[in-house]
């Protein structure tokens, strides 16, 4: 591949990175469980791979942001999981950032636009 | 449950063996997969299974995202891989050559022990010691990059740069004029030493009257040792010609493996009765010593060379599998 090709695959992976955490902890004030979360964002118009959620969800317990339980009171086990108060000051601080990034590329791309 | 349900679970795990928390990763990965299995295809025999097993992925794809990111050697780290690794060997060969030269043993207590080496098991030896270099260089490098800390690791500012990977300065037309120069010439020398030999069984001479000649060794070995430097000769016209058409770094390697073959042939060769002409007897070791430390030493840079090449390759397809 040459440089001036754009590699939109990898970038696009770097920048859901930051969007997913949002995203999960947007979700997650209502208890959810993983299956129902891919078909939920699913209807938002998005789609994340399944294999990507779980790792996240795995990562953002174990940092105390969500909490989960497995309900085995169905047919199948479902494990839920829940935004804690640690993941809700994240979720804020997290949102600020991403406020402030999309004000600035929007002054950016309205000044670049009468260039 | 579905056979191949186990059998992909059974997968992820061998892939995430040591971590503490494998079962409930597993048990997770089992409920989405029935879930969807059942909720998409409104069944949840095999077929409905393999379907949901596809959509998630591949086993070692799977495991791959639950390993944390931190790499084995961090990325400041990574050049001092083959800096380091290149400064070790350097001292570690240097050591061989002494070695093979004095008939010595060298000991460094207690980290190196180098017993007096022949030309042959100095040969075997090498190619261990720079993977036992690379070994230690890579331990060492593990550690600290494992230790978090941000250390500042020494490297002097004249040392050459060995594993920078600079983009050719020449220009296309340029570079090609001087290969098929290069090509030309070995062509001429190849053809003028195979000549000779067809006409004297030797390409080494005592004296340069060539209505005269005189040949430098006996019969025998002196047939031998002009077939394996004509080898040598007819190697490198081949590979410059190969060059002329393309640049791939595998002819330096296939080049430097048959060169490092044919001066292993020539270190073979017995020295005694060698010569057909009188030499004072105290000069014989000495110039015995005086061509195997030329070889060995023309092993080391082609050996160099060789481990160049590698490292370039494996570079270009580390860039290219970004």
């Amino acid at each position: 591949m040459t440089t001036n090709e754009p590699d939109i695959g990898s970038l696009e992976t770097e920048m859901n990175r930051g969007f997913l955490h949002i995203l999960v902890l947007a979700l997650l004030e209502k208890d959810m469980y993983g299956y129902s979360m891919v078909k939920h964002i699913e209807t938002l118009g998005y789609k994340v791979e399944e294999n990507t959620l779980y790792p996240l969800l795995r990562r953002l317990e174990k940092n105390g942001w969500i909490a989960s339980k497995w309900d085995l009171t169905e047919d199948r086990p479902r494990k839920f999981y829940s935004i804690t108060a640690a993941g809700r000051t994240l979720r804020a601080n997290l949102l600020d950032v991403w406020k402030t990034q999309n004000r600035v590329l929007e002054k950016t791309t309205k000044e670049t636009s009468h260039v | 449950m579905s056979d191949k349900l186990e059998a992909y679970l059974e997968e992820i795990s061998h892939f995430l063996s040591g971590r503490a928390e494998r079962e409930e990763i597993l048990s997770e990965i089992r409920s989405h997969i029935l879930e969807k299995a059942a909720e998409e295809t409104g069944a949840s025999g095999d077929d409905a299974v393999e379907k949901a097993i596809a959509a998630f992925g591949p086993a070692r794809k799977v495991a791959e995202r639950y390993v944390d990111d931190r790499p084995i050697i961090a990325p400041a780290y990574k050049r001092y891989l083959f800096r380091y690794t290149t400064m070790l060997f350097a001292f570690h060969a240097a050591l061989t050559v002494m070695a093979v030269v004095f008939k010595e043993d060298f000991v460094i207590f207690p980290l190196l022990f180098m017993p007096k080496l022949g030309v042959i098991e100095a040969l075997m030896y090498l190619p261990t010691a720079f993977l036992a270099d690379l070994g230690i260089v890579t331990g060492i490098l593990y550690f600290i990059t494992q230790s978090g800390k941000d250390v500042r690791l020494p490297w002097p500012k004249f040392a050459v740069d060995l594993d920078e990977v600079k983009p050719p300065t020449k220009s296309f037309w340029l570079s090609r004029f001087a290969t098929a120069v290069g090509a030309v010439i070995m062509l001429a020398i190849t053809d003028f030493a195979l000549y000779v030999f067809a006409r004297h069984r030797t390409i080494f001479f005592a004296n340069f009257d060539w209505d005269n000649l005189r040949p430098l060794f006996m019969p025998g070995p002196g047939r031998r040792i002009s077939l394996i430097v004509i080898a040598m000769f007819a190697a490198s016209t081949m590979a410059l010609l190969i060059k002329l058409f393309t640049r791939s770094r595998w002819v330096d390697v296939a080049s430097s493996v048959v060169s490092l073959g044919l001066i292993g042939l020539l270190l073979t060769q017995p020295f005694n009765d060698l010569f057909a002409v009188r030499i004072a007897e105290n000069l014989l070791p000495k110039i015995r010593y005086a061509v195997e430390f030329l070889l060995l030493f023309i092993a080391l840079m082609t050996t160099i060379e060789l481990v160049k090449s590698i490292v370039i390759i494996s570079r270009r397809k580390l860039a290219r599998a970004r």
